[in-house]
């Protein structure tokens, strides 16, 4: 038995208490599609379609079931990775999981594009505005940081969109890849590391200008988060006993500023990594609807007009799961970082 | 330091400002708005006009004012989020004071429940309930609602956990006081003082996942006028691909007038009733 308050403790005890909050999640997920208004097949056809293909369809599904027998199923659903076959005019027939993978590296590729431009503009702007407490950097610093994080992303995309992709024509205005040239064979689906894993140099340029507008976008609404933490922690730790020590040896500025008070101010940041990341989430399905940007976000809103039931709960319960992981994810690198933390 | 304290003042009174100019837009549309929105006479130009005198910020592409559409929709937004935000704290909030108050094992199970929806993204379950509830203004409202619920509890629990080992508190409870009588009529307007900062910040959200969700088609149905739906349209039109940008600029301007002065009120009563900021600041 691993020693109390070791990291390898504390990270079996947030695996082991990740798996009620996973099931509390896939519950809510089945209560909203099962249970309020009736069943899905009401909800997606209306009054629209004859008894006979409603009946037919509901068998299909199992929602002829008692409710715990589809609950059952469900989870053994869930567990087994086996979310049916899609019902939707684009996909009928493929598997639910199938799908849901090929389109999984796409919103990879925009959050951790996305994720890169949040850190690297909010941590500087948070730095910046910190430093200057209560000079005019910081008040702009502070309104940019409340006003980036309430613009709609659909209406910061498509105004960059106007500017950079229209007007300037630097770069495409949506969509992953050029037509005219072939996209990177598949590897591991993320075209920017495809193109280089096969050397084709052209094909990365490609990807990476696709990718800019829509990074810029989801990356700079983040942003705003990273800002706020950033300032409000870099205050609290410019006042702390350690950076007033270093002071008093004499240590430059620049040095306390990066190496004492920046380094303690991060930790939070890694704190609300978790919260910032749910937020990523949603906000890429935004993105991708702006963009055209064919990952599981555009995937479930597509799979909402053409109602792909099947389609639309698999999609849902894999951001479920990328959620779990994520958070324990998060919790693990702050038990890593800050010993106070563990158990 | 008293510069601080005017900066976060002055904010809130800007934000109370836009906040109260976009109460009287909504309730003044009829007479504000030049041409009506809804109806066969809806269609007053050709469509796609670029913002003109006649047109201030053109028309769209059913041929409709964009200027009168955008007045209107401040009226589908402030209904939305009053429906939304305001269930949310009804049942919020009840529910945080008994957790807290009691706690125990309900308390712990409630928490956690509460937690795990907190973690997932508000705007893919929002939408998860407008799929299953349809579109229309009261149904959006019962979609934003059910991810506010977690965020009402939570503070009214944290906050009631707290108060909960007041002196004053033990007093009534040494009198003899019924639980239901410390909770309501000791705690509760204790904890209710700290929710307008969260209700302005919840409600400046709330505006962004309802314009969200019109915005995926999920929402507003036309033609009834709504920010988040006029965007959509315009996406799916293509418009900014055509150099159409005036379709797309303004109902997400008005959105963004919006949220930020609501975040403006937020943050500023924020700073302003926060008593650890304030012990910072001193």
């Amino acid at each position: 038995m691993p020693r109390r308050g070791s990291l390898v403790a504390y990270g079996v005890t947030r695996l082991v208490m990740a798996f009620p909050m996973l099931l509390i999640l896939l519950t809510v997920v089945f209560v909203v599609l099962r249970i309020i208004p009736g069943d899905p097949i009401y909800a997606l056809y209306g009054g629209r379609a004859k008894p006979s293909v409603v009946m037919a369809q509901r068998h299909k599904l199992g929602l002829d079931q008692p409710l715990y027998l589809q609950f059952a199923n469900y989870i053994a659903q869930v567990f087994t990775g086996n979310f049916g076959t899609s019902l939707g005019p684009i996909f009928g027939g493929q598997n639910v999981m199938d799908v849901i993978m090929q389109r999984l590296p796409a919103t990879v590729e925009l959050a951790v594009g996305s994720m890169l431009v949040a850190t690297i503009i909010g941590i500087s702007v948070g730095i910046l505005s910190g430093i200057n407490r209560d000079r005019i950097v910081d008040v702009v610093g502070r309104l940019y940081g409340t006003i980036i994080f309430v613009i709609p992303i659909f209406w910061l995309g498509l105004m960059l969109q106007f500017v950079f992709a229209v007007d300037l024509k630097w770069f495409p205005v949506n969509s992953r890849f050029d037509v005219s040239i072939p996209p990177p064979a598949t590897i591991t689906g993320l075209y920017t590391i495809d193109s280089l894993l096969k050397g084709r140099l052209d094909a990365f340029a490609v990807a990476v200008r696709h990718l800019f507008l829509p990074c810029l976008t989801l990356g700079l609404v983040l942003s705003g988060f990273f800002t706020k933490t950033v300032r409000a922690n870099l205050l609290r730790t410019a006042g702390a006993d350690y950076v007033e020590a270093a002071r008093a040896r004499g240590i430059r500025r620049r040095a306390i500023v990066m190496r004492y008070a920046f380094k303690n101010a991060l930790i939070p940041v890694i704190t609300v990594l978790g919260l910032e990341f749910a937020i990523l989430f949603a906000g890429a399905v935004l993105t991708e609807t702006t963009f055209n940007w064919n990952g599981m976000g555009l995937l479930l809103v597509n799979s909402i007009e053409v109602q792909d039931y099947p389609l639309i709960q698999g999609t849902i319960i894999v951001y479920s799961f990328i959620i779990v992981i994520i958070s324990l994810m998060v919790d693990f690198l702050n038990g890593l970082i800050d010993p106070r933390v563990r158990y | 330091m008293e510069n601080r304290r005017t900066l976060a003042g002055v904010l809130s009174w800007i934000g109370l400002g836009i906040v109260v100019a976009f109460i009287v837009i909504a309730v003044l549309a009829p007479i504000l708005a030049p041409y009506p929105v809804e109806g066969p006479s809806a269609i007053v130009a050709p469509k796609l006009q670029p913002p003109s005198l006649t047109h201030l910020m053109g028309t769209d592409e059913s041929g409709q004012d964009v200027f009168s559409r955008v007045l209107w929709g401040a009226q589908t937004s402030l209904e939305v989020m009053a429906i939304g935000v305001v269930l949310a704290l009804a049942i919020g909030f009840p529910v945080g004071l008994y957790s807290g108050y009691s706690g125990g094992a309900v308390d712990r199970i409630i928490l956690l429940v509460m937690d795990s929806i907190y973690a997932f993204p508000g705007l893919l379950l929002a939408l998860l309930v407008a799929v299953m509830l349809g579109k229309g203004v009261f149904n959006i409202g019962i979609a934003i609602t059910v991810i506010y619920i977690p965020l009402y509890y939570r503070v009214t629990r944290n906050q009631t956990l707290s108060i909960r080992e007041e002196t004053y508190v033990e007093a009534a409870r040494g009198l003899g006081a019924r639980p239901w009588t410390i909770m309501w009529s000791y705690i509760a307007y204790n904890v209710l003082v700290t929710i307008p900062v969260i209700f302005a910040l919840s409600a400046a959200d709330a505006i962004l996942t309802a314009a969200g969700l019109s915005f995926l088609g999920l929402g507003i149905q036309w033609p009834t006028p709504d920010w988040g739906l006029d965007l959509s349209i315009a996406n799916t039109f293509g418009d900014i691909g055509n150099g159409v940008w005036w379709t797309s600029f303004f109902p997400g301007l008005m959105i963004i007038l919006l949220t930020v002065g609501l975040s403006f009120l937020g943050e500023g009563l924020n700073d302003l009733v926060n008593p650890l900021l304030k012990k910072e600041r001193a």
